[in-house]
């Protein structure tokens, strides 16, 4: 019925603005047609839908599409000089004002994440290690040379298709996340100094990372005991007998230097044992799970780990937090339920495939179809996704240098988190019943932010910044809707087509269409017409 | 169309409001009105309360022995460093971290009132009942997330999608603007059931309204369209979500975003010697507190916040600028509500995770724990006093439920709250729709606000 009235709309909106532009010469442009499904695996999979991409996806189909995209090489992230962690003996007084910016913010990482994520070809690849990046989060904000935090993304991008005990075991090796969670140079007990091995990585290991506080069913639904109470996954004693597991490590020894029971800040690599500092008398971790006395670090850790990652939560735990990441934001039962047993076996045994759990997150039928009519469906979208999905869509060229700056204004800047919780917790609820993590982001305040940001980059991107070496600031060419600066009635359409997926109704047709005719005709019509739906709530949720 | 940079769109001419109308409410609301406002200063990560206050008598030296040297590892601080708070008549008990001159000198001033070992408790417990499972715990003690959820729900025992301080705004009469204003974005603590709080910028931030437009056709018809937009189509929920967040933005930009501005701040100048994150939240609740009248508002609540205090490591160099932030910009903002003459008018208190471990951890730091200390500020504070139970400081001790010295609190977040309200205004009969657990604690008033 909406498609039948849009389409009559279309025709006759069209055919009102031909008769206006009447003294135009040559033949107008035809919009936009593009499969609504293609369009819909491509918002979901990408950093935003090209008229490109969705070809592509039409072309191939959904599922060898992906295929394709899993065995993508990561886009290179660049290097970047490895720096001693001291800002005053690396920028002393008098140094450059951009050496603490290069060296000791993510800032340079930040850049290059956007330029990739705007035109690199790994995009479903980016895309998951983004959804990781805020599940396993490692933060510029402690961690602060800016070749420790790229290292650290980088091993997310080169994991996103591995294993999730891979995943766990490089993360929890990660330098970076050593010392954000202090599991770097964590020592045994030590009785003359009164000191007890540091729980942080041991809690938010399991807390945030792989199983959550209380059980749960393979749907996701919480595991309750007879009076309705909630059972936890994990006590005290367990996080406490993980913190003993996790002594004895430190950082990796840089080329050159001497290995030290505390080796200084290196984030090149893993970190390394220092038997010494391990403590092994015998532990109880997760599940009741007995870790014997007497053990190497390494098998310690392996033994914890292998207890982790097989924990019946995972699948549940992980493999949600991938569908808010990727699809919609509350997902029925039986769509976490179907994820969960992907997690379990991905059909050739092996556990926690995160490449194939990705795919069948990608496949399910709750996340493909030309429409989605369920009030609950959908995501709001992610800042990050706001902007790439700009500049993917209107033709956007950069050296990533404004989105850097912009993800920060808009509370997002990648790797750049205000704590390990993320930029906003994976429940939160801003409505009764209908959890929308990213909605935290989003308040009053948020709502100009933004409005602001879409405004500079339609209508004055700025240019090369001086004070970042090779510069080449943001252009904008309109991309996929420039051709339709003199044909409002194909602007709309091609609007509708590559952002919404043909779901524009009428009305909203008509709206965008006053504010495009009350323009000159040209690239202001596009820019007018973006300007107005990326701004509209239906922009902000993807469905 | 030409959008020009310079031109600003304050808002005002958009929603229709003329300046009579903003005049009307200038004088149906003129100075000495019974004008009362919360200001809640969350500190993130827990802060560790039993270094923000020591005890200086002979307690000290359980302190030290528990906290052990920094010369080893430890986390005590000396003796003469710390900052002493003299009681009005006798010696003192208790001293701030050394970081704290100006909130030493607002508790010299009768200004400040510490609040010993309050945490989310499920119902009143003891180490026994503790120990017994007699007295649940509340849910995930120690994880972050849901202490600081529940720190601003005081519902340890079940999940809320509702925050007290919205609960409180539910209370209150309707008003131009919502009465619950965050400086930190979206939390908990500020959502209602009915009614829904604004989010504004920190001082010095962005602008709270959209940039770039003029009174041209051109910018008209693209502020139409987006308001047509927002109101249409609206069955998905999640986009009626966002639509709601939006018109409500809209709305009150045209007559905050001159106050946001700083347009007509007497007060900016108090926090200019000390600009800081959470000092640029407090101006920015200065000056909607100096605009009170313009903005016809009566009751507010305000959430300001400072992060970093997790200090798992390091924490002797960690704790000490964040607390010494704390420090001066909460006294630069008790200041300017001397100044505005609404000092007896507006309570600031704290809030966080929860405390830390006595004993310290490997690295420097202190470990997630339970009941911590926090702080209350402003005219009608009965201050220069401490309230609650001081844990004793001993690992293994009668109030530490583990070996490591987290505390069993002795007040709970309820009782805090509730405090809090009743002097906000809250009749005693509404308090249970703020606090729904408060029933189970002996007092809803632990006198702190006379």
């Amino acid at each position: 019925m909406l498609a039948v009235n849009s389409r009559v709309l279309r025709s006759g909106a069209l055919a009102l603005l031909l008769a206006a532009c009447s003294s135009q010469p040559s033949a107008p442009p035809k919009p936009l047609v593009l499969s609504p499904d293609a369009v819909r695996l491509a918002a979901q999979a990408t950093f935003g839908p090209t008229a490109a991409v969705v070809a592509d996806i039409q072309q191939r189909g959904a599922a060898p599409w992906i295929d394709a995209q899993l065995q993508t090489p990561p886009s290179d992230l660049g290097t970047y000089p490895v720096v001693a962690d001291n800002v005053n003996a690396v920028c002393p007084t008098g140094s450059s004002a951009t050496c603490y910016r290069d060296n000791f913010t993510p800032f340079l990482t930040e850049a290059a994440f956007f330029r990739n994520a705007i035109s690199g070809a790994d995009q479903l690849r980016q895309r998951v290690a983004f959804a990781l990046s805020q599940v396993v989060v490692v933060s510029g904000a402690e961690v602060r040379p800016n070749y420790g935090v790229a290292e650290y993304e980088k091993l997310l991008l080169r994991d996103a298709f591995g294993t999730y005990r891979q995943l766990l075991e490089d993360v929890t090796l990660s330098p970076a996340m050593g010392r954000y969670l202090n599991m770097v140079n964590n020592d045994k007990p030590n009785p003359a100094r009164g000191t007890s091995p540091n729980e942080n990585y041991a809690r938010e290991v399991m807390q945030l990372f792989s199983i959550g506080l209380v059980q749960l069913n393979p749907d996701g639904s919480v595991v309750t005991d007879s009076s309705g109470t909630p059972v936890p996954t994990y006590d005290q004693n367990a996080v406490i007998g993980l913190a003993h597991v996790l002594t004895g490590w430190t950082y990796p020894l840089q080329p050159g230097a001497t290995q030290r029971t505390h080796n200084p800040p290196y984030y090149l690599g893993s970190m390394v044992v220092v038997p010494g500092n391990h403590d092994t008398a015998a532990k109880t971790i997760l599940g009741g799970t007995q870790i014997p006395a007497g053990q190497t670090p390494e098998a310690d850790l392996a033994q914890a780990l292998d207890t982790i990652a097989g924990h019946a939560n995972v699948g549940p735990f992980i493999g949600k937090q991938l569908i808010q990441a990727l699809v919609t934001a509350n997902p029925s039962p039986a769509y976490v339920g179907r994820i969960s047993a992907v997690w379990a076996d991905d059909g050739h045994g092996v556990r926690g495939n995160l490449g194939a759990v990705v795919r069948a997150i990608l496949l399910d039928p709750e996340a493909r179809g030309d429409v989605k009519t369920d009030p609950s469906y959908g995501r709001v979208k992610d800042p990050v996704l706001l902007l790439t999905g700009l500049a993917r869509a209107l033709g956007v060229a950069t050296d990533g240098v404004y989105f850097a700056r912009a993800s920060s204004s808009l509370e997002q800047p990648p790797y750049l988190s205000p704590t390990v919780f993320n930029f906003y917790p994976p429940d939160y609820t801003p409505e009764s019943n209908l959890v929308s993590p990213a909605s935290a982001l989003l308040d009053s305040a948020s709502v100009f932010n933004r409005a602001n940001v879409f405004l500079q980059l339609l209508y004055s991107p700025p240019g090369p910044d001086k004070t970042v070496n090779g510069s080449t600031g943001t252009q904008i060419t309109l991309g996929d809707l420039a051709p339709f600066g003199n044909d409002s009635g194909a602007l709309v359409d091609s609007i509708d087509a590559l952002l919404f997926h043909g779901t524009l109704s009428s009305s909203q047709r008509l709206a965008v269409l006053d504010a495009v005719n009350a323009q000159p005709a040209g690239p202001s019509w596009v820019r007018a017409a973006a300007y107005v739906v990326l701004t509209s709530p239906h922009y902000q949720v993807e469905r | 169309m030409r959008i020009s940079r310079r031109d600003v769109l304050s808002g005002l001419s958009m929603i229709g409001l003329s300046a009579g109308l903003l005049g009307g409410r200038r004088t149906a609301h003129a100075a000495g009105d019974d004008y009362r406002a919360l200001v809640c200063v969350f500190l993130f990560g827990g802060n560790d309360g039993n270094n923000m206050v020591v005890p200086v008598d002979a307690r000290y030296s359980d302190y030290a022995t528990a906290r052990r040297q920094p010369t080893d590892g430890g986390l005590a601080l000396a003796m003469d460093q710390l900052l002493p708070l003299a009681p009005a008549s006798g010696p003192a008990q208790y001293g701030f971290h050394p970081s704290m001159p100006e909130l030493q000198q607002l508790w010299n001033q009768g200004a400040l009132a510490v609040m010993f070992n309050v945490g989310t408790l499920v119902a009143p417990t003891s180490k026994a009942d503790d120990s017994a499972g007699r007295v649940p715990r509340p849910e995930s003690l120690m994880s972050h997330q849901d202490q600081q959820n529940q720190w601003q729900t005081s519902l340890p025992d079940r999940p809320s999608r509702t925050g007290w301080g919205g609960r409180l705004a539910d209370q209150l009469p309707s008003a131009p603007l919502p009465p619950l204003v965050s400086v930190a974005g979206n939390v908990l603590f500020a959502l209602g059931t009915s009614s829904h709080p604004l989010a504004v910028p920190t001082a010095g931030g962005a602008t709270f309204g959209l940039s770039g437009f003029s009174s041209s056709p051109g910018s008209r018809a693209l502020v139409t369209a987006m308001t047509a937009l927002r109101g249409l189509d609206l069955d998905n929920a999640l986009i009626q979500s966002v639509a709601g967040e939006t018109a409500a933005a809209f709305a009150a930009s045209g007559m905050l975003s001159p106050v946001l501005a700083g347009t007509g701040s007497t007060t900016d100048a108090l926090f200019q010697s000390q600009p800081s994150v959470l000092g640029d939240q407090l101006l920015q609740v200065a000056r909607i507190i100096e605009a009170r009248s313009v903005l016809g508002a009566t009751r507010q609540i305000f959430f300001v916040a400072i992060g970093g205090f997790d200090t798992h490591n390091d924490q002797l160099n960690r704790q000490a600028p964040l607390l010494a932030e704390v420090s001066s910009s909460l006294s630069a903002f008790y200041t300017a509500t001397v100044q505005l003459g609404v000092a007896s008018q507006v309570t600031t208190f704290t809030l966080s995770d929860f405390g830390r471990t006595l004993a310290p951890a490997s690295g420097g730091g202190s470990d997630h724990a339970w009941g911590n200390h926090h702080l209350v500020l402003g005219g009608a504070v009965q201050g220069r006093q401490t309230y609650g139970t001081f844990p004793t400081l001993a690992l293994g001790g009668p109030d530490d439920f583990t070996a490591q010295g987290r505390w069993l609190p002795t007040t709970s977040t309820d009782q805090y709250a509730a405090t809090l309200a009743r002097w906000f205004g809250v009749a005693p009969g509404d308090l249970g729709a703020v606090l729904p657990n408060l029933g189970r604690f002996a007092s809803a008033d632990l006198g702190f606000l006379g």
